[in-house]
């Protein structure tokens, strides 16, 4: 579909574009442009191709001087920065679709958070055993020692991520939940800006729904979660510090939100209480939206030798003396042996039917399911249960003999760590590639808050994009890209 | 404000004031020293000497290194074991913007990153190589353009006033160590049997005089200096300069009445309650500084007002960093002390 010796011009924006065989494409359907996305794919089409090239180089270079980049820390001296790649195409979502996304959300983590609540405390659903005990108590992530600790109104999961994808008629699946410190929304928000800033025209004829109050929202979450006895809690962000990958969200969230940006070693523990060291002396803390991992909390608690963390913060959150937001232990729920449980979880706390459906999963743990995962693994994608940024997993179909041995080999060893699923045709959407509109498989990270009263979804959403040609693969630490997410308001 | 980022402001321009001191230093020595004939001792090792640095470049280098004007250079530039050679200091001031980029503004952001990646990437080595002389001017007009860019870019509050603090500690003490220079100097040059100690009794010699244009040269003084006074640049009235001229920008007396209307200032915004230790030793040295340069002290036991001063700037620094870079409920510092900043 290349025409060579033409370079990009006033053809429109979608002229030759042809979507991927067996896969759902986000915009085309067999008739051309889908109907519920139309309008602002008609005014994006408009833009001739040499306009849209322009704008496209007017973003990339004003992400590179705004400073939105994630660091890459090759060796120790210099770390290197960069932009996230950028695909100016947006994902549109239409608003009928996005109903449904958001009561499928709303609920999971609805069940998600009953979960922990039930595995910390009486273990109802162990003891008849619709999850294995072994399961559960067997996942690196699970904290026995947070059994009986029941947080602020009992909620465990203030920010979950919760990444889908859409199988090849459209539906839409759970890939993964993400209820420890999902990151990425600052790129929601940022490529946002970027996206009203360059294509203004289309944006005001689509009804695309507002992202910008996420941070005002985020905010209410973490203030409405403190101890009962705070009139106006004093809430931090938590951050490993400059050199981490996602220090730019960290910073950019605190900023948005108004509060401070701290270290480990900024806070201490006195009586139980958390204190800021501030230049005005110690300042106390009633909210900490954290986004280190839970090992590297409390040296008191997880790593004697760590020298990280904040000495006695376990102690003072178990009191009840302070939020921790997410809340300790979470990482149960979202242990990808433990996801194949999820509709049952649903079903067994909330009495309902899962709105979303979500990937057939082997459990290698299961003699039988490990049989059938070694015996079909090149079909497979093989995934270490406690890893997430597409570390540590296993694309069977692209994989090479040596590495199909060396997976079997670890499975074997250690049946626990690992899952396996079927792999996933995900929907495409067409991203702009060497000059031409190109189908690019995507996945969507939503990010849903659990207010005072209720749950709430950003509108909108992480869109990750695989840019290399015939890549499942969209992970940023492995060659992805974002794109802006439009979910369409009714009105449209 | 959090102490961290408090304490971050104080070391960041703390350590692009040092990386300034120590290459104007070196600047001026290597032009005295082909001005005068100087004894070996007393050629290279007084720099060491008030660098503070003596013990471990002998231990790294060997005793004789101290009297090589190369081996010296080299060290007090780009050894990166010396926590205050010109290359740690840009490095650590760096390391400290790192991690502060929302309190400072972006263009001292880019001002410290192209000073750092210039130092780091080979084109300073290279100028060091060719053109010495340039080069330290080099280092010189980047530290004065990141002053000059963070006075004009910032909000002039409180993390800003700790900026500024750190400056004006790090300048005092460094006024001091390159008067003591001139006294370790002489010192070496009775000693080494030269005509040093007697001659100071009945009028400066060449290499005295040399020595006290070199002085106001390490300080940016000369043009000051005949500007203020209309007397010939010998050794007391440029030490009286240096120590206590309250118009000049790098006079002891000048910097630390500065620090201590700095302090005033974070304490309307901190609190009175706040920096009471650190506020009253600054006071006290303050006040003994003015009496001592109208008393004669520095004209009779130079060497050791001076070393007074210096140790007194440091118990200051260490008042400053108990009271406001590590506040907790006890007045002994926890397990809490953050020692990723060297203390000089």
């Amino acid at each position: 579909m290349k025409q060579n010796g033409k370079k990009a011009d006033g053809r429109p924006l979608f002229d030759g574009y042809k979507p991927l065989e067996g896969a759902y494409d986000e915009i085309f359907g067999e008739e051309g442009v889908r109907n519920d996305v139309a309008v602002p794919i008609q005014a994006l089409d408009a833009l001739s191709r040499s306009e849209f090239v322009k704008r496209r180089s007017v973003a990339n270079s004003a992400f590179f001087e705004a400073g939105v980049t994630f660091s890459v820390y090759g060796d120790e001296k210099q770390g290197v920065e960069r932009i996230f790649p950028f695909d100016l195409l947006p994902r549109i979502i239409s608003a009928k679709d996005w109903v449904h996304v958001e009561r499928g959300l709303d609920q999971r983590v609805r069940a998600l958070n009953m979960f922990l609540l039930d595995v910390y405390g009486e273990q109802r659903i162990l003891k008849e055993d619709k999850i294995p005990r072994g399961i559960v108590e067997g996942s690196e992530a699970y904290l026995a020692k947070m059994h009986g600790v029941v947080p602020p109104a009992k909620t465990y999961i203030h920010i979950a991520g919760i990444d889908l994808i859409r199988g090849p008629s459209g539906e839409f699946l759970v890939l993964e939940d993400n209820v420890r410190t999902p990151s990425g929304v600052s790129y929601v928000l940022e490529n946002r800006a970027m996206m009203k800033r360059v294509l203004p025209a289309v944006f005001a004829g689509s009804h695309v729904r507002n992202v910008d109050e996420y941070p005002r929202r985020l905010r209410e979450t973490l203030s409405s979660r403190a101890a009962a006895d705070v009139d106006q809690p004093n809430v931090v962000v938590l951050t490993p510090g400059a050199f981490n990958s996602a220090y730019f969200e960290h910073s950019y969230l605190a900023r948005r939100m108004g509060c401070h940006l701290v270290e480990a070693r900024d806070l201490f523990v006195h009586d139980d209480y958390v204190y800021l060291k501030t230049t005005h002396g110690p300042e106390r803390v009633d909210v900490i939206y954290r986004r280190i991992d839970d090992e590297f909390l409390d040296p008191e608690v997880f790593r004697p030798d760590s020298l990280l963390g904040v000495p006695g913060i376990v102690r003072a959150y178990a009191k009840g003396h302070v939020t921790l937001a997410n809340a300790l232990g979470n990482g149960v729920a979202d242990d990808k042996a433990v996801y194949p449980f999820v509709p049952d979880m649903i079903r067994f706390y909330l009495d309902e039917e899962p709105v979303l459906g979500q990937v057939e999963t082997y459990i290698c743990e299961r003699k039988s399911d490990r049989a059938h995962v070694l015996a079909n693994l090149e079909s497979m994608v093989v995934k270490a249960v406690n890893a997430s940024g597409g570390y540590g997993m296993l694309m069977g179909p692209t994989a090479s003999k040596a590495e199909l041995e060396e997976f079997a080999e670890r499975i074997r060893a250690n049946p626990r760590g690992y899952i396996a699923q079927p792999r996933i045709e995900l929907s495409t959407c067409p991203s702009w590639i060497d000059g031409e509109m190109q189908p690019r498989r995507v996945d969507l990270r939503p990010y849903v808050l659990t207010t005072a009263s209720s749950s709430w979804v950003l509108p909108g959403g992480l869109t990750r994009v695989a840019l290399a040609e015939g890549s499942y693969v969209v992970n940023s630490s492995q060659g992805g890209g974002s794109k802006d997410t439009w979910v369409l308001d009714d009105a449209s | 404000m959090i102490s961290r980022v408090a304490e971050s402001c104080f070391w960041l321009h703390r350590y692009v004031e040092r990386a300034d001191n120590v290459a104007r230093l070196l600047r001026v020595n290597r032009s005295f020293v082909l001005d005068v004939r100087l004894p070996e001792g007393a050629r290279w090792r007084p720099v060491v000497v008030v660098s503070g640095e003596e013990e471990r470049l002998s231990s790294l280098l060997g005793d004789d290194a101290l009297d090589e004007g190369e081996q010296v250079q080299e060290y007090l530039t780009w050894n990166e074991n010396n926590p205050s050679s010109v290359y740690s200091s840009v490095k650590w001031a760096r390391e400290n913007a790192r991690t502060i980029r929302e309190t400072i503004s972006i263009e001292m952001w880019e001002n410290l990153n192209i000073f750092w990646h210039w130092m780091s990437g080979g084109k300073g080595r290279r100028l060091y190589k060719s053109d010495r002389d340039a080069f330290y001017l080099r280092v010189r007009d980047a530290a004065a353009l990141f002053l000059g860019v963070s006075r004009q870019t910032v909000l002039h509050d409180e993390p800003f006033a700790f900026m500024q603090l750190g400056v004006m500690l790090e300048r005092a003490g460094q006024t001091a160590r390159i008067v003591d220079v001139k006294h370790y100097a002489l010192a070496q040059n009775g000693a080494s049997g030269a005509s040093g100690a007697e001659s100071s009794q009945v009028g400066e010699t060449a290499v005295e005089s040399a020595q006290a244009m070199a002085l106001l040269r390490s300080c940016s003084a000369i043009e000051p200096f005949f500007k203020k006074t209309a007397r010939t640049p010998a050794g007391r009235p440029v030490v009286a300069f240096l120590y206590s001229e309250p118009l000049f920008p790098r006079s002891i007396v000048h910097c630390l009445g500065q620090a201590s209307s700095l302090m005033s200032e974070i304490r309307a915004e901190a609190g009175q309650e706040t920096g009471v230790t650190s506020m009253a030793l600054l006071h006290k040295l303050v006040d003994s500084v003015k009496h001592n340069a109208n008393s004669g002290a520095i004209e009779t036991n130079l060497h050791s007002e001076l070393t007074r001063v210096i140790d007194a700037t440091s118990e200051v620094c260490a008042a400053i960093h108990s009271d406001y870079f590590d506040p907790s409920f006890d007045s002994s510092p926890g397990p809490m002390t953050s020692q990723i900043q060297e203390q000089a």
